[in-house]
């Protein structure tokens, strides 16, 4: 039964998107699968980059650049480079999903929102691989981890919450402002060096962590994986559970947005 | 209850070299205050019809007639700009399903894949795998991957998956020109079979025997209006005259 007119509510919209769920872990499997079959390296592809670009990193923060007190760069590098990468990468990936899937857009429906959403959960399963060499890493430097690394998979949901809505919001755009894709490139550049990733928040003057701890959901979620994986110690909860509930607020207003104008994406394409 | 009822339904496109299609171009416009009357294009007009189930409808009318338009509103990829469009039962498109297929993937992944699609559970795929890959004779190469087949056979596969989902509305846009001989008259026949069995179809095609071969009902269609509608036959007819006059 179909009712095909409009007014259709969001739980509607989740009921569908849950009939539709084979789909999304469907579309998962096909980036993994040729992600990994077009190229002999293949898996190992995402173990060596992270490490090279730990190397890049370390090279130039404690080699080049000799006033660097953090301990254990290597490790503190990685925590903040993984988490970055699984942001940035499925943003610039979900910005053209409805894009490049525009011929099956235009010819068969379904829910458009399995495309981000697809997207994002691929990146997760690279990053969940990735997460090996940040193990060993941690293992190589000795870092003091306590049982606090349990919340590992809360940190996880809560970040791939926060980037599936911002996914959402900017795929719905793409399709309406095709430059999206060529502004994002610049704003990620901005967002990654204003987020603490290669420095820590306190060496910035005070009110900086104060306001990136507010507007930034990735520099709460990137300080959280390194209380848990770098830190090893227990993540403030007032804290963590501000950033979950944010993510969660962008989830549903990114939903709720791409919902709304999903309906004429195959005109607007 | 029908199968599929159009009432009063409306379709404007809006043309898009007049809406700006990139942050830049907003900026420009904002700029130019070009705020001058949109240039948009009626597709359909009020166009009211119903289909009951185990019917066969023809569509028939010029190119950019609003045909496909129909086809479109009906699968669900178009929302109707004013009216209601109801649809009772699964829907399945003949439509070009090729498009689904991704190259790099084998027969057998491609199957899934699209099947998932459609909204089909993987289980329920598995069941009509072997009748997929028969009807469309690919056996032989159904791990291969499609980028090796040649367009033919890929259509085949495209079809014959739509055909085997078993669905309760089936659309068909002048799909029946692809293949070969043989699988064009396996394709009929299987259309046959779906209306003894009572499947609701609803066929675009400029191929005017077909329609009356098939077809119970056709509208004929004019600008975005149905300017006729009856037996098959009577409209076919109608047509042909239109044309010829």
């Amino acid at each position: 039964m179909g009712q095909v007119d409009g007014g259709v509510d969001l739980f509607q919209h989740l009921q569908e998107l849950f009939r539709y769920r084979e789909l999304v872990r469907y579309l998962v499997a096909r980036d993994l699968k040729l992600r990994y079959r077009n190229s002999v390296l293949g898996f190992l592809w995402c173990l060596v980059n992270p490490l090279l670009m730990m190397t890049v990193f370390t090279v130039v923060f404690t080699v080049l650049l000799t006033n660097n007190t953090i301990p254990n760069y290597p490790v503190f590098i990685l925590t903040g480079l993984l988490a970055w990468n699984l942001h940035s990468t499925a943003l610039m990936g979900a910005i053209n999903s409805i894009i490049g899937n525009g011929a099956l857009v235009q010819r068969v429906y379904f829910p458009r929102e399995v495309l981000p959403i697809a997207t994002v959960l691929s990146t997760t399963v690279n990053f969940l691989l990735s997460l090996i060499v940040l193990f060993v890493m941690v293992l190589l430097y000795q870092v003091h981890l306590s049982y606090t690394v349990l919340l590992l998979p809360a940190v996880i949901l809560t970040q791939v919450i926060f980037t599936t809505g911002v996914a959402l919001i900017l795929s719905a755009v793409n399709v309406y402002y095709r430059d999206t894709g060529i502004i994002m490139e610049t704003l990620m550049l901005a967002w990654f060096f204003l987020t603490p990733i290669f420095y820590r928040i306190e060496d910035v003057f005070p009110v900086y962590s104060r306001l990136m701890y507010v507007l930034n959901p990735p520099a709460s979620i990137i300080a959280a994986y390194r209380d848990i994986l770098y830190y090893g110690t227990m993540t403030n909860f007032d804290f963590f559970s501000r950033t979950f509930v944010t993510a969660v607020l962008i989830l549903f207003a990114g939903y709720f947005l791409f919902t709304r104008v999903s309906r004429s994406f195959a005109e607007a394409l | 209850m029908s199968a599929i009822s159009l009432s009063a339904v409306s379709k404007r496109f809006i043309l898009h070299h007049e809406r700006p299609r990139s942050f830049q171009e907003l900026l420009l416009h904002l700029v130019h205050r070009r705020n001058g009357e949109k240039e948009t294009f009626w597709a359909l007009r009020d166009v009211s019809f119903n289909v009951e189930h185990g019917e066969t409808l023809g569509i028939i009318g010029e190119n950019g007639s609003g045909k496909s338009t129909i086809m479109k509103l009906i699968g669900r990829i178009l929302e109707p700009t004013s009216g209601q469009v109801t649809v009772n039962g699964r829907v399945a498109a003949l439509i070009e399903l090729g498009a689904g297929f991704h190259p790099d993937l084998t027969g057998r992944e491609n199957i899934f894949l699209l099947g998932s699609i459609m909204g089909i559970s993987t289980r329920e795929m598995q069941r009509r795998f072997d009748g997929i890959v028969g009807f469309a004779e690919l056996e032989q190469f159904i791990d291969t991957p499609i980028k090796h087949y040649s367009s033919g056979m890929a259509t085949r596969l495209g079809f014959a998956v739509a055909i085997n989902l078993d669905a309760d509305i089936l659309l068909i846009d002048e799909v029946l020109a692809v293949g070969d001989l043989h699988f064009q008259e396996k394709c009929l026949n299987t259309l046959d079979e779906f209306q003894r069995k009572g499947i609701t179809m609803l066929f675009v095609s400029h191929d005017l025997n077909l329609i009356t071969r098939f077809c119970h009902r056709a509208l004929l269609l004019n600008h975005g209006r149905v300017i006729a509608s009856g037996p098959a036959k009577e409209v076919v007819e109608q047509y042909t005259n239109m044309a010829l006059a």
